[in-house]
């Protein structure tokens, strides 16, 4: 439900290709096949949580941008995973101004 | 009254939902304790009353030995939020806020009255902003809260629910846990709504299912 709401949020006109991944593992599954240009990364997951892929994605060069995407508002969790490397932060429940406003700002998403 | 179990869909969408308010229960306590919090993944599920306890048992840890406080709840959904912390919850969160050994018992008390009343609140105002986002009915944002009151105080986790007390036949138990990465302290939020209440929301999960 939450990859749902996210992708509903996701502009129409955004030309990518999209893999879901039900947890940190199946993430990082997701990101060494090179499907992860940009990732939309929760923190509270089963199997392995936001902060271990983050960590993990920094052991392994960090060859992608991770936008973290979580009802975990405490404003040192945000401080944390902006050092870990994830470019943004955005509080769920998600809406589609706030995630095209952050794609712009890092230049992920160009308008066309 | 038969109820039907939530479908993966329903409770795919209640997890997500949970999640969502705990997130500002968690937020409201890290900012009390002045510490990280983690948060665990929602546990949901529907069970027979005379299953309660023995669920409870297992999300909290069987043989532990527990403090809890209640509150009921009530508008368009109703039912019982529990909080439950380790034998000594009160001491903990004493000491966590950093009174040593100022407080007596009775200040003890009221701090733990005190933070559980924040986390439910927190936690049901939430998720009720939610439900009022997704479902057609104004009356979906109403909630009120009885005050909270202290249920045990060090006793067995299995002793807490009397399902011979309890006057309904099922129960959504809806459950989060916060822990903290430096102290050894936990302290779960459970939520327990009786039948009627189990359909109001299966309703409104189903509006917000058919959203997508």
């Amino acid at each position: 439900m939450a990859r749902k709401m996210l992708i509903k949020a996701l502009p129409t006109t955004w030309d990518v290709e999209i893999t879901q991944a039900a947890n940190g593992k199946e993430a990082m599954v997701a990101y060494r096949a090179g499907k992860a240009d940009v990732m939309f990364l929760d923190l509270t997951m089963p199997e392995m949580d936001g902060f271990q892929v983050l960590e993990a994605l920094q052991k392994e060069d960090l060859n992608s941008f991770v936008i973290v995407v979580s009802a975990d508002i405490q404003p040192i969790a945000q401080e944390r995973v902006k050092k870990m490397g994830a470019i943004a932060f955005i509080k769920k429940p998600v809406t589609a101004e706030v995630i095209t406003e952050v794609l712009k700002k890092y230049g992920v998403y160009e308008v066309l | 009254m038969s109820i039907a179990p939530l479908s993966s869909d329903q409770r795919d969408a209640l997890q997500e939902l949970t999640n969502i308010a705990m997130g500002q229960a968690g937020a409201s306590l890290a900012s009390i304790l002045d510490t990280f919090v983690n948060l665990s993944v929602p546990r949901t599920n529907i069970l027979g009353v005379d299953k309660v306890s023995a669920a409870i048992s297992d999300l909290v840890g069987r043989d532990f030995e527990i403090t809890a406080v209640r509150q009921s709840f009530q508008g368009y959904l109703r039912g019982e939020a529990i909080v439950i912390y380790g034998q000594d919850g009160c001491k903990e969160l004493a000491d966590l806020m950093g009174y040593d050994e100022e407080l007596d018992k009775a200040a003890e008390r009221e701090l733990l009255l005190d933070v559980s009343n924040v986390l439910v609140g927190a936690c049901l105002g939430g998720l009720t902003e939610q439900l009022k986002g997704i479902a057609e009915s104004d009356k979906a944002g109403e909630l009120s809260f009885a005050a909270p009151s202290i249920m045990a105080e060090s006793v067995p986790v299995d002793t807490l629910i009397n399902p011979d007390k309890l006057s309904w036949t099922h129960a959504l138990l809806m459950e989060v846990n916060f822990t903290l990465e430096s102290r050894n302290f936990v302290s779960h939020l459970i939520m327990l709504m009786p039948e009627e209440a189990i359909e109001k929301m299966r309703g409104i999960l189903d509006e917000f299912i058919a959203s997508f």
